[in-house]
């Protein structure tokens, strides 16, 4: 019975100390007279040593002491683990002050994470909220409260094949002809047909083969576009499940004749690679997949990962834009951030002032790169993205404001103004700035994520038939719980429509 | 008597001062590492929100298990779970054995020593690396069973990645490739530790190899292979995340064969992202191991008080 | 006696080639993994993996001497948390198993509870987060590494447990007392020696634990200067695979350089089992010397 006894005892202390744990420590924030700001970002470089980012920070000290006052501490964190290493530091009571939401701007709002900073914006913030414009704040903006502001930069994605030059040369293939996902069945098989041993069509990664962005004007409600649930199709303000919808099945059945004439990767379900390697193999030819950019550059920039073949693109369809192609890159102020005011004036300068986002992205000119006359940037002599001691280079599209960045050298400045355009021109789903909680039906949503995660590959791919497994796929996610999810989806949109009409 | 009895405890308790001493600082790193968080439990019970904090955000009852029950894959998932980990226990023990009591025999040649490092670098690989190693084994088309063993037999190729029937099998194949030589070591140490005086004396009656196997070396393992087998009782609700998500390349032709509690939780929060729901997953794996686990020690306390975990 | 012999010959022999198979069965993936880091990208990527690659190529490993300087470093870091996590570990766990395996220790069941409780049950990440974080402060120091999670584990307990309970016998523990011997003295001098085998088995356990294990530099560490070898190798691969995926590359508008995919990863995973390749036979002469001693004693 004793022993019981000190076991309890144990327990009863492990709480107590447990609960006096919890409580975040009180960070202390003001060192001398400046408020210090923590700015963590995703990076896909090495992420550099303490020193290097040390000398980085005091040359945006520089900048931040006098423009608002504010010392700003960098924290750069490796893009796969950001999410994770953001949320604990959070949880844990930690000083993070500005973070990105990285693709989950829902979550972030409906767990608490991000803060309410509608008070704030027209005070401290005032030129990020007019650059970034009315419409597309209220992306951010949910209930009311804003949250934050998306990452200015080209987001209008328009679906594209990207192919083989030679192939279309060699057979004299009029490319301008494809303007659709279907047109492209007879290039490939024209290919196939001069060439037996290629596999035209690669995945762009397993299980993903382009056609959900090639779909049409589809709104995903703030769903992955990889696990879509409940849409908007079109015009319509009607929430549909799209795997019932005719779309769906047309594109099924495209993709299953693909795969019966041997146009698609056999394998594109569980391949292990991604489009880059499959089309650095010989035995490839083309893989669809939507980019921001111009034609003509999107084609030249993914040449030196595609094995240095020359590559065409080809637009095969319409950029659309929903809300999350505007807020999958949200940055928000954290809820527990002891110094809001001073964070907001931060991030209002990663927006708006050039010397500060080209220093965080960049680093030191002179050590870290080079800028010739016309501010085209390349590495200093003999180094590269792996030596120089700071860069955060390829995280250029994640921070503040692209278009106020130096260009890399070997860009084209025009190409700017196309994508400026697009963001305007392209077409705009009619639930723009809703954003879906899903909250309410979580548990759907894992059963439905599952069956999505069952199916969706092998149909996409074309490896099984739709005639028979598609009715299966859908019985299973009625009985899932598909239902409630589009129906919570269709009475948060008719709420959100009845208030922004 | 009341007397006596309480200074007897007092007695043993005296006795076992310095032993508690001893056991001290593991004690208390056990206490910070594993019992201080436990607070962490709550989070099952919670709806998270992040401004209010674990002991702030509000109450949610039961709410966060439902999604572990509401789909029709419930059964199978835990079939599966429960399956593999029974034939885990079985089979792994049995080749861990045979291993352990092979390589004893050849225990002090020179290529002991190869065989057993061969045999303990699989577990060094992680998951990921493994699965692309079966992905090359296993690929439809460029794989080396279908491509080279299959063909040179003048056999068809077997889609591997869309049967599920065959799953079973390279699940338990893989899982020994890298298991069997790790765990053989604890049973290598075991014979070690038998007194070499039974074989000498056996011998001397002129027991057969392998009448000494079965009738030393195997009867005296019984109390690790009872140690070993009560902790994976405890576990029989867990299953390597790696191997059952990773190894079928997430095919989902798969599902009905490979999908495990651990593996339906992670697919069904990937997006959800949910510090709730999925701590109410872990506890529910934790409690059944749990309440399995103690039934099983009271059925072994009962036959063999000596070998009980606790 | 001369046929006795010859069975026990035979059986050696026996055991051997069964040995050698089993070592053959398990070894032809490694080689695998290790001729498919050699092999020339494309060629992996077009012919799938072969033991007679068409074309051998030293991008990866050109690619990972890039990072060489990175790459010395987490080594150093990995060989300094291994060695020094092992021997806390195996110390603090021998203390604990001692007193467990005392038949006549009053409180033998109910600390075996509290150890095995550990096993099934946890706070989960969160809470253990908070609290190495908040109250302990190890966040981006070495201690990251080395203290979380492995130095007690209940598995190694009981496997000590376990060995001492059932191949010491009382007796000697007995007359040790006898002779006035302290509990200290006797966990010393008699039980420490007695547990050679399993000590070299929970150490090896250890060792390989803390040399595989990336979560603690996941959650603990964001400075580069304590990145283990494993954090490194999985942030090199994480970074490959989210660039190389072109939904993510294009969401966030960032267009990949020239990253060598499959070969390196395959790279990777040699660089990361090359320094057991190369230390573990060393190691095993203790190893096997520790069993192989603790069977005279026993």
């Amino acid at each position: 019975m004793k022993g019981k006894k000190v076991v309890s005892y144990f327990m009863a202390a492990v709480l107590m100390t447990g609960i006096c744990g919890s409580v975040p420590a009180a960070e202390v924030h003001a060192e001398g007279d400046y408020e210090k700001v923590v700015y963590a970002f995703p990076s896909f470089n090495n992420i550099p040593t303490e020193e290097s980012i040390a000398s980085v920070e005091e040359a945006i000290n520089e900048i931040t002491r006098e423009k608002i006052n504010v010392e700003v501490d960098l924290m750069p964190l490796n893009i796969a683990e950001y999410t994770q290493q953001v949320t604990l530091a959070l949880q844990g009571g930690e000083a993070v002050d500005c973070f990105m939401s990285l693709g989950d701007f829902n979550n972030c709002v409906s767990t608490g994470m991000a803060a309410d900073i509608t008070d704030l914006v027209d005070t401290y913030a005032p030129e990020t909220r007019d650059l970034i414009g009315e419409e597309w704040m209220k992306t951010t903006t949910k209930e009311g409260a804003v949250y934050g502001f998306p990452t200015y930069k080209p987001v209008a994605l328009t679906p594209m094949v990207v192919y083989k030059q030679k192939y279309v040369d060699e057979l004299g293939i009029d490319m301008s002809k494809v303007n659709s996902i279907e047109d492209l069945t007879d290039v490939l098989r024209k290919v196939k047909e001069a060439y037996p041993d290629i596999t035209p069509l690669v995945p762009v990664n397993s299980g993903e083969t382009g056609i959900m962005q090639a779909a049409g004007d589809v709104d995903f409600l703030s769903d992955d576009y990889t696990s879509p649930k409940g849409v908007l199709m079109g015009e319509s303000t009607e929430v549909v499940d799209f795997y019932s919808t005719d779309r769906f099945k047309e594109l099924c059945s495209l993709t299953r004749t693909w795969y019966n004439e041997g146009l698609i990767m056999k394998d594109a379900a569980t391949t292990t690679a991604a489009a880059a390697e499959l089309m650095s193999a010989d035995n490839s030819f083309c893989y669809v997949a939507a980019y921001s950019y111009p034609e003509a550059d999107t084609a030249a920039s993914l040449e030196a990962q595609c094995g240095n073949f020359e590559l065409g693109a080809k637009i095969i369809g319409e950029a659309y834009l929903d809300t999350s192609s505007v807020n999958a890159l949200t940055w928000m102020i954290s809820s527990t951030s002891k110094v809001p005011e001073a964070a907001l004036k931060f991030l209002n300068l990663t927006f708006t002032d050039k010397e500060v986002v080209n220093l965080i992205i960049y680093g030191i000119e002179g050590r870290d790169y080079v800028k010739d006359a016309e501010d085209f940037v390349s590495y200093p002599e003999g180094q590269d993205a792996s030596t120089v001691p700071y860069t955060a280079q390829l995280s250029c599209g994640v921070l503040g404001n692209f278009f106020i960045m130096y260009p890399m050298a070997g860009t084209n400045k025009e190409s700017l103004d196309w994508e400026l355009e697009q963001n305007k021109a392209a077409k705009t789903s009619n639930a723009m700035g809703f954003s879906f909680n899903s909250s309410s039906v979580k548990t759907e949503y894992t059963a439905v994520a599952n069956v999505v995660s069952q199916y969706l590959p092998g149909l996409q791919c074309g490896s099984v038939d739709p005639e028979t497994e598609l009715p299966k796929f859908i019985d299973a996610l009625n009985s899932a719980g598909m239902g409630s999810i589009v129906s919570a989806k269709q009475e948060q949109l008719d709420t959100w429509m009845a208030e922004n009409k | 008597m009341v007397k006596a009895a309480a200074k007897q405890k007092k007695q043993s308790f005296r006795k076992s001062v310095p032993l508690l001493v001893i056991a001290l600082p593991a004690i208390l790193y056990i206490l910070v590492n594993n019992y201080l968080p436990m607070f962490g439990v709550f989070l099952a019970f919670k709806d998270y929100n992040f401004f209010k904090g674990i002991f702030g955000s509000d109450w949610c009852g039961l709410d966060n298990f439902k999604f572990l029950f509401a789909t029709e894959n419930a059964w199978i998932m835990t079939r599966n779970t429960i399956l593999y980990n029974l034939a885990f226990i079985v089979i792994g023990t049995v080749f861990a054995i045979a291993v352990a009591i092979l390589m004893n025999e050849v225990g002090k040649l020179f290529r002991a020593k190869f065989f057993q490092s061969a045999l303990l670098l699989p577990n060094l690989l992680s998951w990921v690396v493994i699965a692309y190693i079966g992905y090359a084994f296993l690929n439809p088309e460029t794989g080396f069973i279908n491509n080279t063993v299959l063909s040179s037999l003048g056999k068809e190729g077997v889609a591997w990645y869309t049967e599920s029937s065959k799953w079973p099998f390279i699940l338990i194949l893989v899982y020994l490739w890298k298991n069997m030589g790790y765990s053989s070591i604890i049973y290598m140490a075991s014979i070690a530790g038998i007194d070499k005086g039974i074989f000498e004396a056996a011998r001397l009656d002129g027991a057969s190899k392998l009448r000494q196997i079965f009738s030393i070396t195997v009867p005296l393992l019984k109390p690790t292979v009872i140690m070993l087998t009560l902790m994976s009782v405890g576990r029989i609700f867990f299953s390597d995340f790696g191997l059952f998500y990773q190894v079928p390349m997430n095919s989902g032709a798969l599902y009905s064969t490979t999908q495990t509690i651990d593996t339906y939780v992670y697919r069904g929060l990937m997006e959800l992202n949910d510090v709730g729901m999925s701590a109410a997953a872990a506890l529910y794996q934790s409690v059944v191991g749990f309440i399995v686990v103690v039934a099983a020690n009271a059925v072994v306390r009962k036959v063999d008080s000596e070998n009980a975990l606790f | 006696m001369i046929k006795k012999m010859t069975d026990e010959k035979r059986f050696r022999i026996i055991a051997s080639i069964i040995l050698a198979v089993l070592a053959f069965l398990v070894l032809m993936p490694i080689v695998l993994i290790v001729i498919a880091s050699f092999t020339d990208e494309h060629t992996l990527i077009a012919e799938g993996y072969s033991y007679l690659p068409g074309k051998l190529s030293l991008d990866a490993y050109y690619y990972m001497l890039k990072q060489g300087a990175m790459i010395a470093r987490a080594y150093g870091v990995s060989i300094f948390v291994t060695v020094g996590g092992t021997c806390i570990s195996v110390l603090l766990t021998t203390m604990l198993a001692y007193p467990m395996s005392r038949k006549n220790f009053r409180y033998r069941n109910q600390l075996s509870f509290f150890v095995f409780f550990t096993m099934l049950f946890n706070g989960g990440v969160v809470s253990s987060y908070i609290m190495w974080s908040n109250i302990f402060h190890i966040k981006n120091t070495i201690w990251a590494l080395m203290l979380p999670n492995y130095v007690v584990t209940a598995f190694n307990v009981f496997l000590v447990r376990n060995y001492f309970t059932n191949s010491v016998p009382d007796s000697l523990i007995e007359s040790a007392k006898i002779d006035g011997a302290s509990e200290l003295t006797i966990f010393r001098k008699i039980m420490l020696p007695l547990a050679v085998p399993t000590v070299a088995t929970i150490s090896l356990f250890t060792a390989l634990c803390y040399w595989n294990d990336w979560t603690n530099g996941l959650y603990y560490i964001t400075d580069s200067k304590f990145y283990g070898i494993q954090n490194l190798l999985i942030k090199i691969m994480n970074n490959i695979q989210f660039l190389k995926s072109s939904s993510n590359a294009a969401m966030l508008g960032t267009n990949a350089v020239e990253l060598p995919g499959t070969a390196v990863r395959m790279a990777l995973a040699v660089i990361g089992i090359l320094p057991i390749l190369i230390i573990y036979p060393f190691v095993q002469k203790y190893f096997i010397k520790g069993v192989v001693v603790g069977a005279v004693k026993g």
